[in-house]
């Protein structure tokens, strides 16, 4: 009768594939929702394939995924990964139902899945992945994930015995969780830019996690992330695995250690820091799949980095740049904002991380603005801030509490008239920061500040 | 003035640190004192003008208690004697009898008022929150006059509610806040947080204090008395407030998030 259930739901699954296909949908997690509906342990009775491969966190799950997928292809693996769907339960059925025959066998070599954290305790009775890379724990949706300490437990409670766990070395959150389950930490024990004072307004690892004194750190990159130790019990950071060192953000290169052995010029995809750990916890990875460090380094080399949280145009002289800065969460806004405000030249930002779909059905909480760190953009060559959308009231009161003039912020209630509000001063960036859920809006919004430049430059040489 | 901030590294929660920092824009010759769990709170040393705690999480509570118990009586002592206490999200829990999860208990709290707080490891109870306070007599009037009750708007994101033994209305007497959309202490409940004398607790954050202007005006002139005439950025809070009253009496505004969904908690 399992048996039976499993099959109906499979080929009830399969079905709805072809429908949503015919009807022009994508990246739906439907043909999941139908399986988990008809039979509720499809995935613990599905013959996965030969490994599988989680990588969980608060930032970069995404990212790490996309490079993982793309360097195991690049070296002939074929692989099943939910990159299209949902990171929960749903998505993750999805994933292997497409991948799957209508006998129920995966066809892949391993499965690299995003796995939504606090899903974990639905999708580990489901599924043991052989290993789990935790990339960070830190502050995320107030509504849904709490806090970090909190998701840390869930994934604890929930993380099955043989699940051997990549951490992230400097982040006491995440290198905490299942102690007693098999582990590798990677990170840098420093990196240009570090400090010992916390510069952010949140920091959520103040206190010793033994003896509960206040923790020092010797280096730190931002919030809780870095090296860390307790002056009283001698509580610290481990020891790193893996550890990256050398960075060169003009040849995009950094050296890597696995183990004993340094390595030098693994490729970087970007200059941010979130990015350069995205890289560690890569080579991390593969290392541990057995490839040896100068193949991952070959594989970062062959992988095309995908770019659709960072895109940039040029247009008339101008750059338009889109940039993912997660809604509802303080501190990945909080690193896009710092990373945007360290880069040299002026620059206009239309701000636009509105949770659209709370502002359909409630209204979104807010309380996270005020956890993220908006004063990072109080800089004399940020010229202009446009604020737009459900929420503009509330940023415009933010960036005013952050110190910044009201000569320095315009508010444009529609998003997409915010264009209007820009000043394009000659030559400098023009970037759009937008949330999960207005990726779509800001291509909008990107075409409306091109329309802009481009009716500018016609009126100046109608003029002259 | 004095604004003693407990236990700061720990109880630091969904922008909760920030109704001090807008205090201290509002009021800028205000001294700010950080008291860290090593050491003895200030307030039971000397006279400060407002005890504030903010949100913590589940094993910041334990360890905040850890703290406040041995002062247990001294703290009632305060909150007899009419010293300021502004107690938001689940800090307030640490003031009730004790807090359960999952139907057991996890720890006692301080007893300040007979509240049960029961939380879920699993669930968050997300909402938004429009109510009222009502001022009470105007301070220095003798009582003859009654200012009008204020409005308050706010989040709430919790993993459990307060409760009472004597039921679960069993607190609205003691109420800081009416709820008029949106849930109070339970679903039961009429009321929202706690009133006893100056100490205010409420699961309402936002920042309380940035959200709400004119309580906040209210509650510098009257109970930390300080006659000030206009907030920091008044203006732009005002506006961003009254828009934020207007979309939450809007019939069409859910005030309760489930799962992506416009229902009561179930």
């Amino acid at each position: 009768m399992k048996r039976l259930k499993f099959y109906l739901a499979l080929w009830c699954a399969k079905l709805s594939i072809v429908a949503l296909k015919l009807t022009g949908h994508r990246g739906t997690d439907f043909p999941g929702r139908i399986a988990v509906k008809i039979c509720p342990d499809f995935l613990r009775q599905a013959k996965v394939p030969g490994q599988i491969l989680g990588v969980t966190g608060t930032n970069g799950k995404t990212t790490v995924c996309n490079l993982l997928i793309g360097m195991l292809t690049a070296d002939g693996k074929k692989i099943l990964d939910n990159n299209q769907g949902s990171n929960t339960i749903t998505g993750l059925t999805t994933a292997f139902i497409r991948d799957m025959g209508l006998g129920g066998r995966c066809r892949s070599d391993a499965a690299v899945l995003e796995i939504d954290e606090r899903s974990s305790r639905v999708v580990f009775p489901m599924m043991e992945p052989d290993f789990l890379l935790i990339n960070n724990l830190t502050r995320d949706s107030i509504m849904r994930n709490g806090h970090p300490e909190y998701i840390s437990r869930v994934l604890s409670r929930a993380m099955p015995a043989k699940t051997r766990l990549i951490l992230n070395g400097d982040d006491l959150i995440a290198s905490n969780v299942a102690p007693a389950n098999p582990r590798v930490y990677f990170g840098f024990e420093s990196m240009e830019g570090d400090v010992k004072e916390c510069v952010n307004l949140v920091n959520d690892l103040q206190i010793c996690p033994r003896c509960h004194s206040i923790l020092q750190y010797t280096n730190r990159r931002y919030h809780h992330i870095g090296r860390a130790f307790c002056p009283e019990c001698g509580f610290h950071s481990p020891d790193l695995d893996y550890e990256g060192r050398s960075i060169d953000t003009e040849g995009m290169r950094m050296d890597v250690r696995c183990g004993d052995k340094w390595e030098h010029g693994f490729r970087l995809l970007n200059e941010s820091v979130f990015n350069i750990y995205n890289v560690l916890a890569v080579t991390a990875y593969l290392s541990e799949l057995g490839y040896a460090p100068e193949r991952i380094s070959q594989l970062l080399d062959q992988t095309e980095i995908v770019k659709s949280r960072f895109n940039v145009d040029e247009v008339g002289g101008y750059r338009i740049i889109r940039q993912m800065s997660k809604d509802r969460n303080a501190l990945g806004s909080s690193r896009a904002f710092d990373y945007v405000s360290g880069l040299p030249g002026d620059k206009e930002l239309i701000m636009m991380m509105n949770n659209l779909s709370d502002a359909a059905v409630w209204s979104e909480n807010t309380c996270w603005l005020y956890d993220c760190d908006f004063e990072f953009l109080n800089k004399d060559n940020i010229r202009n801030i446009v604020v737009t959308g459900p929420r503009a009231k509330d940023y415009y009161l933010r960036l005013k509490f952050a110190g910044i003039e009201d000569e320095r912020i315009s508010f444009v209630h529609d998003e997409t008239d915010a264009p209007g509000a820009l000043r394009l001063y000659p030559g400098e960036d023009i970037y759009i920061l937008y949330g999960t859920d207005s990726i779509d809006l800001a291509d909008q919004v990107a075409e409306k500040v091109r329309e802009q430049i481009r009716e500018k430059a016609a009126g100046r040489s109608e003029i002259e | 003035m004095k604004i003693e901030v407990l236990f700061p590294e720990i109880c630091n929660l969904y922008g909760d640190l920030a109704n001090i920092r807008y205090l201290k824009e509002c009021l800028p010759d205000a001294e700010v004192i950080n008291t860290s769990l090593q050491t003895r709170p200030r307030f039971l040393e000397e006279p400060v003008d407002l005890v504030y705690m903010g949100t913590t999480t589940e094993n910041g509570q334990i360890l905040a208690l850890d703290q406040l118990r041995f002062y247990r009586e001294q703290i009632m002592e305060q909150i007899d004697k009419g010293t300021n206490f502004l107690i938001t999200g689940n800090a307030m829990e640490l003031f009730g009898e004790r807090i359960e999860e999952d139907g057991e208990e996890v720890c006692r709290g301080l007893g300040v008022f007979p509240g049960i707080a029961r939380r879920s490891s699993v669930n968050r109870f997300n909402s938004l929150f429009l109510g009222t306070f009502e001022p009470g007599p105007k301070a220095g009037q003798d009582g003859t006059e009654e200012e009008g009750p204020i409005t308050v708007v706010g989040f709430k994101s919790q993993f459990g509610h307060t409760f009472c033994e004597e039921g679960d209305t069993g607190l609205d007497h003691l109420a800081l806040f009416t709820p008029e959309r949106g849930p109070g202490m339970n679903r039961y409940a009429k009321g929202e947080g706690i009133r006893i004398n100056n100490f205010f607790a409420t699961y309402v954050i936002g920042p309380l204090l940035i959200l709400n202007p004119p309580f906040t005006k209210w509650y510098i002139r009257n109970r930390l008395g300080a006659p000030i005439e206009e907030l920091a950025f008044e203006a732009a809070a005002t506006d961003s407030y009254n828009c934020r009253v207007e979309e939450y009496s809007d019939p069409k505004t859910g005030l309760y998030y489930w799962g992506g969904t416009n229902q009561p908690w179930t």
